[in-house]
């Protein structure tokens, strides 16, 4: 892998952060039927103030058919790299080379805090929530329009005012 | 809305106009406190006789009711002439940190008072041009901001003038000379204070009478406060607070800031008073007394009865104030009958289940508006070899006491750490939040810093960096993790694919994320200020074998939000509803989390310390009251219930033990006792 100056590593990592931040959220509040896109096919854990959900499948359905309407508003949030060379298991199951990785194999720890209101209108009650990601390289070599180059491998939301 | 019979108002607080008595408990202000003053009027017959009979109006004898009429006159005078400003006084309680106050005296002497704005424009260009005179290099020196405190113009300057500033007390201004002080909280009570004292020099004195005349308002065991009829109290007329209109507008403000001064904590201010009556003062707006609401933001029960509020313009200034008021009585105001009017008060305070004595939100409702769709289960904390709870155990400690200690035990060169502030979190009711000093100058909110130079410098990489990072960061001190768990939110669970500190493994390394949620307290400029915050680590395996290491961390502060989001009301009660989000296939943790924190039990400590000489004689109290402790803990002993809500009952029954007991049999049996007004179980 080519040296990747540290100016790169931390464009490449917020800018990541920020695309997933301004689309995730976005879509918990009016794009739910994309929000099985945004999940690693293989999660380890995923939490909504301590309700463990299967994978983006389920958070899809969940928040499809039985959530509530929700706004929700990001107001300050922030990342670090976590591995710089994600062990990534290709489709052949084999690993990805070390030779083939680039900076987009890093994983990343976005923290995001918040306020959501449920329910219609603006004057419902804003919930303070923390919302802790941990962002994966999207395994797929698929090049289709709107690809997410990560995906979510573990999640935690908690309402915390 | 529910509005069954045997609901109805629950444990009430007595409005002065109502005269059923229809079973339900009463909060009652009156009873005993027409007891305690040793009123002629029989005590013994509670809020009811006391409603009508201490107003005194129907009773009294003529001469009688003049003269209370016009004390009455006195007090609207004093509470109700809207000083501007002390109004702008209280507007700006929270200075720019950065700037230091100054207070400036003595001017109102001078030849330029008599200009149309007291003089005040051409004396902050006196102390600017004095400023400057001083100055050798450097910017110029300007007053920031400035206000006006009666015969005191407070100022705002930066740090770097301190000096110049006072250098120029005791110079010469218009013909007079000025004082120049350090403006602080205390010397500015002591103003206050001279100012509604009626013998200059003495606030000694008139700390000490407010301290008499609040204690006896104040009444421990109903956690009450009763600030109603402030005109007819005779210490406030021997205080001669009603002669002078200045003095009658820095009566409240400084009577608020006494109450403050004889609390040791936030907390202990807090838990003091549940209850706060402003009956028959005659105000016409909030504004004289609207530093109640940061003295006594917490309060659940609000008694405005008999006042002249006209419209919700006259109490706009509580509109976000008193978020936990579950009861407010406006009867007696000319706003009730508005059409909107009981619109507007459930609207700006959510909490609220009683107005003017109408039950208008059930319990079930109000908790109904906090239910979040997803239910609110406890921590989801899946530790592995106690790696998670031992860490969290120890880093907060030495976070507080050994910052460089704790940076070489848990950094390496390659752990990352960044911390971001939430500058506009929602926050918990009141809190007010201090400037965020070194915390912003740090702070790496991606969606407010976009230059990418300044997202580098912002990041702190290895224990060089962060060990500057964390020692340019204020001192603080957490809660205690197992005294204080219901202050905390810890939860964890297993990551895989982490860097490998050898480089040995092509898989990477498995590790914890830990997310903890809570509270800080800091000392910013002499007073402690609690934060919230939400820090999450990534640990995995350090280079040495069997150590951690922190591979990265996010800290986010925000204004303090409490801990009611995740208590364990709220879990109860969300676990009690259909579940939306549980419904759905989940890896329900199989092992049950491990919580690294024993529950404890919040009630115990909340409950209020009853004094040693509660039921027994002692001098200066009298045989009534005597009489009605002695009911109160016969009545607590037989009912199971708490003193207070004991003595709800007895004085809601104008302190007849079998009425009480038998109101106490209905509401347990209706179920409409909260589970705090028993005792717990020992």
């Amino acid at each position: 892998m080519a040296a990747v100056s540290e100016d790169t590593w931390t464009k490449v990592s917020t800018e990541a952060t920020t695309e997933f931040v301004k689309t995730y959220y976005p879509a918990l509040g009016s794009n739910r039927q994309s929000l099985g896109s945004y999940y690693s096919l293989e999660p380890t854990t995923i939490l909504f103030n301590g309700n463990g959900v299967v994978d983006g499948a389920a958070v899809q359905e969940i928040f499809m058919n039985q959530m509530s309407p929700a706004h929700y508003e990001v107001q300050s949030y922030d990342c670090q790299i976590i591995n710089r060379a994600y062990p990534t298991r290709l489709p052949n199951g084999e690993l990805k080379p070390k030779s083939e990785m680039g900076v987009k194999d890093m994983s990343l720890l976005v923290v995001v805090s918040g306020f959501v209101r449920y329910g219609e209108g603006r004057d419902q009650p804003q919930r303070g929530f923390s919302e802790t990601f941990v962002l994966i390289p999207n395994p797929s070599a698929e090049r289709a329009r709107g690809r997410k180059d990560w995906l979510i491998q573990s999640q935690n939301f908690r309402l915390v005012v | 809305m529910k509005t069954s019979k045997s609901r109805r108002g629950g444990i009430r607080k007595r409005g002065p106009t109502r005269t059923d008595r229809d079973g339900d408990m009463d909060m009652d202000a009156g009873g005993s406190r027409a007891a305690k003053r040793g009123r002629t009027e029989k005590s013994g017959l509670g809020g009811r006789i006391a409603g009508a009979g201490v107003g005194g109006r129907a009773a009294g004898t003529g001469g009688r009711v003049a003269a209370r009429d016009k004390h009455l006159d006195l007090i609207q005078r004093a509470i109700s002439s809207v000083d501007p400003q002390a109004n702008i006084r209280q507007n700006n309680r929270k200075p720019p940190s950065e700037l230091e106050q100054f207070s400036v005296r003595g001017w109102k002497s001078s030849k330029a008072a008599s200009n149309r704005d007291g003089g005040v424009e051409s004396l902050i260009a006196f102390l600017e041009r004095r400023m400057n005179s001083f100055i050798k290099s450097g910017p110029r020196a300007k007053i920031t901001k400035s206000r006006v405190e009666g015969d005191t113009l407070v100022v705002f300057v930066r740090p770097d003038l301190a000096g110049h500033m006072l250098r120029i007390n005791n110079n010469t201004f218009a013909g007079a000379q000025v004082t120049v002080e350090a403006y602080t909280a205390a010397n500015a009570l002591d103003r206050e204070l001279a100012a509604v004292d009626t013998t200059p020099g003495s606030t000694a004195d008139t700390k000490t009478k407010m301290t008499t005349i609040l204690g006896k308002r104040f009444f421990p065991q109903t956690k009450l406060l009763d600030l109603s009829k402030l005109g007819e109290d005779p210490d406030l007329h021997a205080m001669g607070i009603f002669e002078s209109v200045s003095r009658e507008s820095k009566f409240f403000p400084a009577l608020m800031k006494v109450w403050e001064q004889g609390f040791k904590t936030a907390a202990e201010q807090r838990e003091a008073v549940e209850s706060v009556s402003l009956a028959e003062n005659k105000l016409t707006s909030i504004a004289p007394v609207t530093t109640l609401a940061q003295s006594f933001a917490h309060i659940k029960y609000l008694d405005l009865s008999k006042n002249n509020i006209k419209n919700g313009q006259a109490m706009f200034g509580w509109r976000w104030k008193f978020r936990d008021l579950i009861f407010l009585d406006m009867t007696g105001n000319e706003f009730c009958s508005d059409p909107n009017f009981k619109d507007t008060m459930l609207k700006w305070y959510p909490k609220l289940q009683t107005l003017n004595n109408v039950q208008v939100r059930t319990p079930e409702e109000v908790a109904a508006q906090r239910k979040t769709p997803i239910p609110v289960l406890p921590p989801h904390f899946v530790d592995s070899s106690q790696i998670g709870e031992n860490f969290v155990r120890s880093f907060f400690p030495a976070y507080d006491t050994d910052r460089n200690g704790l940076v070489a035990s848990v950094y390496d060169e390659e752990s990352t750490v960044s911390l971001n502030v939430n500058t506009t979190a929602p926050k918990a009711s009141q809190a007010e939040t201090a400037g965020w000093g070194e915390y912003i100058r740090k702070s790496r909110n991606l969606d407010k810093i976009s230059h990418l130079s300044a997202r580098m410098s912002r990041s702190y990489t290895g224990t060089e960096q962060i060990r500057e990072l964390f020692n340019a960061l204020p001192p603080t001190s957490h809660p205690d993790i197992i005294a204080k768990a219901e202050q905390w939110l810890i939860e964890c669970h297993p990551v895989s694919n982490l860097p490998d500190p050898t480089g040995q493994s092509p898989y990477g390394v498995g590790g914890l994320s830990l997310m903890v949620h809570g509270q800080l307290e800091e000392s910013v400029g002499g007073k402690v200020e609690t934060r919230s915050f939400d820090r999450t680590f990534i640990l995995g395996p350090g280079k040495a074998p069997g150590s951690i290491r922190v591979i990265s961390e996010i800290f986010c502060l925000r204004a303090y939000g409490g801990h009611e989001a995740w208590s364990p009301e709220i879990q109860a009660m969300s676990q009690d509803s259909s579940p939306a989000a549980v419904a759905a296939p989940g890896p329900v943790p199989t092992a049950a989390p491990a919580a690294p924190i024993p529950p404890t039990v919040p009630t115990a400590a909340a409950t209020p310390a009853v004094a040693s000489t509660y039921g027994l004689p002692e001098p200066g109290k009298s045989e009534a009251q005597l009489q009605q402790e002695v009911l109160v803990t016969q009545m607590s002993a037989r009912s199971g219930m708490t003193f207070e809500y004991s003595q709800m009952a007895l004085s809601g029954n104008g302190w007849d033990a079998e009425l009480a007991w038998k109101n106490f049999e209905q509401l347990k049996a209706s179920g409409a006792l909260p589970p705090t007004a028993f005792l717990a179980p020992a």
